[in-house]
């Protein structure tokens, strides 16, 4: 039988993963047996070639090529591994961890760059919104209505009692100060010049 | 059972149910109402970061340090308890108010960022926000107060065949904070009892994700609808007329994108979607367009209400008993 022998010296990455901010104090990794019942539920290894399991195997043996592996991208983040591990891991987690680590080398801003208008609006706003290039994807593939719901939104909104959902101007500035300060909006610049 | 608050609440403002669904939060209000349930919504209050965040756009310590500024701001207006309409949001601000007790060198950081932002006055001290005692999701709150709704059902619903689709991010993610089932999950389908219909329960598909999957819907459109293709066909093989939604983003998923399913698997599925506040609301005679909101539905609602014997052209609802054929 084939079994995960843990040297002292091979433990890196996931000493690197249960330090990083994501990952809950009791996150289960070292108690990992590898039953699979994470693959099994998993939606993502259902319609891709994701596989959870193996992304813990291949932490724990300090594989760093797990960082930069295409397939950690087609979680569903839906958590259902969390829900049904026995040993208190929580695969959904660290793949989150694996995709920051793989963003923070560089090669991830790629996945993500297609997202950082959302990042703008959110700095304007202080809500994000999809981006235009999915949203004109979305209106095609949901029909014009959609794009009418857009367009009278404030109007419904009123109709319905509801007051305008964008912040005020003094939380916009707080918001975008907050971001600002927190590193997000030099990283929003990083990842567009990965354009 | 955890203790589940009816006061002192700040109605979390979705994103999505902003935008998407507003008739969730405007039939949320309506039920709080009628049931004294003492909340507040907060104009100051800013976004969870919820789809940015598992794009993975946003990082962690930055969505720590909004959630931080937004704990702050139910605390400094008296509503120390949130209520959330999404299940991303209650995921998300879970996760922050864990990071801000639990991990002292994220708390410090989050400070040092309000500082910076001149909002000293908004630092987080360990134990501002219990994760488990002073977050949740409405449908917690309805459940709590369950006996009451019955009291006030005016519309029988009870001739159609139900199902529920309990988000993810409510049942998954802090599952010792979940209540009714994790993996059986019965919340929504307690709270349809409650206005007197009886769900089909269990069935095949039920704890599965919408498929949405934050990027996967975006970058990866074929393996997130096919997701969502296999939970509708269940829900066909069980012939339910309604599924009821939880959390915005499941809704929109289902709601937005079957048309277009039917259409690629050339097949028709002819199932409505509601979310659980909009469902309650209309059993409690609440009006479908000023307060469900059922306009901005992609799935059309008016053939629902027909069968209910609603008049659509007056906006009125008729008494179900009233029109039942004297023979």
């Amino acid at each position: 039988m084939k079994t995960i022998k843990l040297k002292k010296e091979s433990v890196q990455l996931v000493k690197d993963v249960l330090k990083d901010i994501k990952a809950s104090p009791d996150l289960g990794i070292y108690k990992c047996v590898q039953c699979g019942m994470c693959t099994s539920v998993c939606p993502g290894a259902r319609q891709t070639d994701y596989d959870p399991r193996d992304m813990i195997r291949r932490v724990l043996e300090d594989d760093e090529t797990v960082i930069d592996n295409d397939n950690i991208w087609n979680c569903f983040s839906c958590y259902t591994c969390n829900s049904v591990c026995p040993c208190g891991n929580n695969a959904s987690e660290i793949n989150q961890i694996l995709r920051q680590m793989s963003i923070d080398k560089g090669e991830g801003m790629k996945k993500i760059v297609s997202f950082t208008a959302y990042g703008d609006s959110f700095m304007e706003l202080g809500v994000g919104s999809i981006p235009s290039n999915f949203f004109d994807v979305m209106v095609k593939d949901i029909g014009p209505g959609y794009m009418d719901l857009k367009i009278n939104i404030e109007d419904i909104r009123t109709d319905l009692g509801l007051g305008s959902y964008i912040l005020p101007e003094k939380a916009i500035d707080e918001v975008e100060s907050i971001l600002d300060n927190s590193g997000f909006k030099d990283r929003l610049k990083k990842i567009k010049r990965c354009k | 059972m955890k203790f589940i608050p009816d006061k002192d609440i700040l109605l979390f403002k979705s994103c999505l149910v902003n935008v998407e669904y507003p008739g969730v939060e405007s039939s949320t209000c309506y039920i709080f109402d009628r049931i004294d349930v003492d909340y507040y919504v907060d104009e100051k209050q800013s976004c969870c970061t919820g789809l940015g965040h598992y794009y993975d756009l946003f990082d962690q310590i930055s969505t720590t340090a909004l959630a931080a500024r937004n704990f702050h701001l139910a605390a400094e207006t008296g509503h120390k308890n949130i209520a959330v309409m999404c299940a991303t949001c209650y995921a998300i601000l879970k996760k922050s108010a864990k990071i801000l007790n639990q991990n002292e060198e994220a708390r410090n950081k989050v400070n040092q960022i309000l500082d910076d932002s001149n909002l000293e006055n908004r630092e987080y001290t360990q134990g501002d926000m219990d994760p488990t005692l002073n977050i949740f999701h409405v449908a917690e709150i309805f459940f709590n107060k369950r006996d009451e709704i019955s009291s006030l059902v005016k519309v029988d619903l009870s001739g159609l065949r139900v199902a529920t689709h309990h988000a993810c991010h409510y049942c998954k993610v802090h599952y010792n904070d979940t209540i009714e089932g994790v993996r059986d999950p019965n919340l929504i389908d307690k709270l349809a009892k409650a206005v007197g219909v009886e769900t089909i329960g269990w069935y095949d598909h039920k704890s599965v994700t919408c498929g949405a999957g934050f990027r996967q819907r975006f970058t990866n459109k074929e393996a997130s609808l096919a997701v969502t293709a296999e939970k509708l066909q269940a829900l066909k093989d069980n012939k339910v007329d309604l599924l009821l939604h939880m959390c915005p983003n499941c809704q929109m998923q289902f709601d937005r994108y079957q048309p277009y399913i039917e259409e690629k698997l050339d097949t028709e599925f002819n199932i409505f979607h509601l979310n659980i506040s909009q469902f309650i609301a209309l059993a409690l005679g609440a009006d479908p367009y000023k307060i469900l909101g059922i306009q901005t539905h992609t799935v059309p609602i008016e053939p629902l209400l027909k069968r209910l014997n609603y008049s659509l052209e007056s906006n009125e609802k008729i008494d179900v008993e009233a029109k039942k054929s004297p023979n």
